[in-house]
């Protein structure tokens, strides 16, 4: 019983002792962003620069080939000999601890596509407000501790997707599918919302939408009940290349593959993508969603070498492709 | 109670006089394998250091060490409970689980019902541990297979998280109005003793010690290895064969929960995908750290050691910029290592 005693004391020092230790805890990374010299960063052409890439993960095709073209386009830059790049696996905590090991190494800059927005906020203050410029692509934090963020507008590629329903595929109105993304990210909340707005005031109606997760697995498989549940359907409209492919499969198994239309989102340059998937006739159109990896290397070359300031928000264009233009657009994101 | 089965050795504690047989010294040896291991790894991650522009071995900067605690300290606490129920022979596999439905309990109680730091706390503990009473109960009392029970635990609470965040990550912002988490709780993501500290590495802290505490002072861990080591022979010698194992689970549930509320403090939201797969990490820890899967050997000391061991290993790897698929290799290795040297041990 004593022993007991004395270990409860024991528990209960040690209770203490974290409470009076937080007492003397001081805010350090909480707060606004201090304002950054454009200038201090800057070494010129003469120096050699050290950038960490912080990807999300390396479980999409899209994120692997916005590294691939991050690193083709700082090869083009002789100062840029050392770009470094961590995968986060989708794990928040696992991002933190992966600019946390940048900042060890003092990196002249960051770039980081945040897993998410919230966890990620204050470790990318900290690294801006030491004074190392941050890149951010595809994905926002919150507040304005930033330096560039290079991405597309989501809406805005709803919102073409949606007219080019309404105005191309059914001017006179129809029935269609909608895949979206993984419930809770931004982008689906985006293409959704962007889509409504392009598709307002036609005759088009969604008759049936899921969740597909952004995977072509998921999207073969609600497409398999959505199917099912709706045989009138006309068309999908899917939130991503992979799922609307997926959709295409659970089609073809029903037999139904050549009396639908399918478009998706993202239009990858790669053998695997999109862009292949109109050229080959099983999409009917994808948007391009460019990575935005050669745009980063641009700004980062700004900041660093040529001391000149860069944007707040650089928002990619995105382009609608089809099977006319799809052989051109490969070409071109492939080049160099 | 005799010496060889006592494994629980507290850091610092005068190493048994070697000299009285072979044999013990060799036990000894590898009651403190993992210690070697992490000093090992340790002098290793120096030498490998990469260098900063004054020259200063980055490794060794005081940021950078407390980064590595900060960084484990999650798995840390989850692996410390996770050894309870180890030892007994079991496995928990709902831990990454627990700690997700923590994770976003923490934020939908602070942040969508406005309660107090302390209740919601108390309250997501208090879920944890019955999350793991409820398992515990199901291996003891039911008789089913830990690992089946835990499985099913794993769904369970995955899918509760999802449902009491909506799917969607639960933002914690702070201030003193509606909808904000107060002030008290962003210490979770802030540094104490001149900024240098991190609350949650000094949370891993106070957990191990009082699991070692625990350990070495109550008949408890006498009936964990008496279990581990023989359950039948415990049970007929009156050890309380399911209350302990209960207990042992709840430990594993109740540390999983606290480890979900640092989680959302350090992260300042709560997201239902909190926690994926770190059971694993937490399992490595404890097999990295010399305890054996089929219980009744092992200590919560070596699990502190194996989870600080990969923590080092995962910051020298990504300090050197080595790929994450060689990474995974590397950790691989260190593990598979780490049992074999497990077998080459004599029996007790």
């Amino acid at each position: 019983m004593r022993k007991t005693t004395r270990s409860a004391f024991a528990a209960a020092c040690a209770v203490l002792a974290v409470t009076a230790a937080a007492c003397g805890t001081t805010s350090e990374n909480s707060g606004a962003a201090q304002p950054q010299d454009p200038q201090a960063a800057c070494g010129g052409p003469d120096g050699q620069y050290t950038i960490g890439m912080s990807q999300a993960n390396l479980a999409e095709p899209y994120r692997v080939r916005m590294d691939d073209d991050i690193r083709k386009a700082a090869e083009r830059v002789p100062q840029f000999k050392d770009v470094q790049f961590a995968d986060a696996a989708k794990d928040n905590a696992k991002q933190v601890s992966d600019v946390e090991s940048f900042l060890t190494k003092q990196v002249d800059l960051l770039m980081i596509s945040p897993n998410e927005a919230a966890p990620l906020t204050d470790i990318v203050r900290r690294a801006y407000n030491s004074g190392t410029p941050v890149v951010l692509l595809d994905r926002k934090v919150n507040g304005d501790a930033f330096t560039t963020y290079v991405g597309v507008d989501n809406e805005a590629i709803g919102r073409q997707a949606g007219e080019y329903f309404k105005n191309v595929l059914f001017p006179d109105g129809g029935k269609i599918l909608e895949i979206k993304g993984l419930s809770g990210s931004t982008p689906a909340h985006e293409r959704h919302d962007g889509f409504m707005q392009g598709i307002a005031g036609s005759k088009i109606e969604i008759i049936g939408a899921d969740d597909g997760g952004w995977e072509r697995a998921e999207g073969q498989e609600k497409m398999d009940a959505l199917l099912k549940a709706h045989p009138d359907a006309q068309a999908v409209y899917s939130h991503n290349d992979p799922m609307a492919e997926g959709a295409y499969l659970a089609a073809q198994a029903a037999g139904k593959a050549d009396q639908l239309k399918f478009v998706g989102i993202d239009g990858l340059p790669i053998e695997a993508g999109g862009i292949k998937a109109v050229e080959q006739g099983r999409l009917q159109a994808t948007f391009l969603n460019p990575t935005g990896g050669e745009e980063a290397v641009e700004a980062a070359k700004k900041i660093l070498v040529d001391c000149q300031p860069t944007e707040k928000h650089q928002t990619l264009p995105t382009e609608l492709i089809t099977k006319e233009n799809a052989g051109e657009v490969y070409a071109r994101l492939n080049q160099g | 109670m005799s010496e060889q089965t006592r494994q629980e050795v507290a850091p610092g504690a005068p190493e048994p006089v070697p000299g009285r047989s072979r044999r013990q010294r060799v036990e000894t040896l590898f009651r403190f394998q993992s210690f070697f291991g992490l000093v090992a790894v340790f002098l290793a991650a120096i030498v490998l250091s990469p260098r900063g522009d004054d020259g200063q071995i980055l490794f060794l900067t005081g940021d950078n060490l407390f980064n590595i605690v900060r960084a484990v300290s999650e798995i840390g606490i989850i692996a410390v409970g996770l050894t309870f129920v180890i030892l007994i022979g079991g496995i928990d596999l709902s831990v990454g689980s627990v700690l997700g439905l923590a994770a976003v309990g923490s934020a939908v109680l602070l942040v969508n019902d406005d309660f107090g730091v302390l209740v919601a706390a108390l309250l997501v503990l208090l879920i944890g541990l019955v999350f793991g009473v409820l398992q515990g109960a199901a291996v003891a009392v039911l008789g089913v297979q830990a690992f089946i029970v835990t499985l099913a635990g794993l769904n369970i609470a995955r899918g509760l998280a999802r449902m009491w965040s909506g799917g969607e990550t639960v933002q914690i912002s702070y201030g003193d109005g509606a909808g904000q988490a107060p002030m008290l709780f962003s210490l979770l993501g802030e540094r104490t003793f001149g900024g240098v500290v991190p609350i949650p590495a000094l949370i891993f802290a106070v957990v191990a010690v009082a699991a070692i505490l625990f350990l070495r002072y109550s008949a408890y861990s006498r009936h964990l290895y008496a279990i581990g080591g023989n359950e039948k022979a415990a049970r007929l010698s009156g050890v309380p064969v399911n209350r302990v194992k209960i207990i042992a689970f709840a430990l594993s549930g109740f540390c999983a929960a606290l480890a979900g509320i640092v989680h959302a403090g350090q992260l300042n939201a709560g997201s239902p995908n909190d926690g994926l797969a770190y059971e694993l990490d937490g399992i490595a820890a404890v097999v990295v750290g010399g305890t054996s899967l089929a219980g009744g050997r092992g200590s919560v000391v070596g699990t502190i050691a194996g989870a600080l061991l990969l923590g080092i290993l995962n910051n020298i790897l990504s300090l050197n910029s080595v790929n994450t698929d060689m990474q995974l290799l590397i950790k691989g290795l260190v593990i598979v290592a780490a049992a074999a040297l497990q077998r080459l041990r004599p029996a007790a």
